[in-house]
């Protein structure tokens, strides 16, 4: 299929997108939890993928590719978002360039527009929200191992991380969720 | 071979949850309460998360990538 597609052939091109669009769509949904902005990223990844497949290394699993870009494409936006959010509040303590990267990826992600109706039919679950209040990093982490049931190592290759790392915001990401859920019941 | 009274660490208990661990390892949840409890939370959360809906973009969303991706054509002409 995608040696296929390789070629450039519209209906590979097609079926590519018909089965990826779902998983990659809510990956970049629950990421960004806005649709239509979730839809643009989509886009954005599909394009990007599909006009660059030559460039596409077999050795690499092509789910891992599109996730790898899709990430990216959520990382990225939630990074501009939230130097927005700082710029129109202020800069908080944060002191070192890290710091202020850490600081300001957690406040954009705050700073959450309100979901309309679909949206909050689609993400107002209890693990949903739970997901939501997670640091980006993890969210991606723990959607990919759960949701796509990919193995530690592919995640890491998927999002350049090492593996103890991917390791660490699994377990701290799950350990989260559990507190939120269970500050729910109380 | 792990000693039964060894408390599971985190990948075993995620093991367990999915099914997954050695019959070995798994009985000490039947002796040790602490792991019991971590375990079942531990499952329930890996429960919800396995079980999330997966969501589709609205109709056309193939029509708009396709309308911006550049196929080469069966004449071996690019079109947009
Ligand atoms: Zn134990």
């Amino acid at each position: 299929m995608v040696a296929w597609a390789k070629q450039g052939h519209d209906a590979a091109f097609r079926e590519l997108v018909r089965r990826y669009e779902r998983p990659v769509f809510s990956l970049l949904y629950r990421m960004v939890r806005d649709r239509a902005l979730a839809e643009d990223l989509a886009q954005e990844t599909f394009i990007k993928v599909l006009n660059g497949i030559k460039s596409y290394r077999p050795e690499f699993k092509f789910s891992s590719w599109i996730f790898k870009i899709a990430n990216n494409a959520a990382i990225d936006h939630l990074r501009r978002k939230s130097i927005d959010t700082l710029s129109l509040d202020g800069a908080p303590s944060a002191e070192t360039p890290d710091q202020v990267r850490a600081t300001s990826l957690q406040l954009g992600d705050r700073a959450e527009s309100p979901l309309d109706e679909v949206e909050s039919r689609e993400l107002g679950t209890a693990i949903e929200r739970a997901i939501a209040r997670l640091r980006p990093e993890y969210r991606s982490c723990i959607l990919l191992r759960h949701v796509e049931g990919y193995s530690y190592e592919e995640i890491a290759e998927t999002l350049d991380l090492p593996l103890g790392t991917v390791k660490t915001y699994i377990h701290r990401a799950r350990n989260e969720l559990r507190g939120y859920l269970d500050d729910r019941r109380e | 071979m792990t000693d039964i009274s060894m408390h599971l660490n985190t990948d075993e208990i995620e093991l367990w949850a999915q099914g997954l661990l050695p019959a070995a390892r798994a009985m000490h949840l039947a002796d040790c309460s602490l792991c019991r409890v971590e375990a079942e939370r531990e499952r329930k959360v890996i429960l919800q998360l396995v079980q999330l809906p997966k969501f589709a973009p609205s109709a056309g969303f193939a029509d708009r990538v396709m309308a911006q991706v550049k196929v080469h054509a069966p004449s071996g002409d690019w079109t947009a």
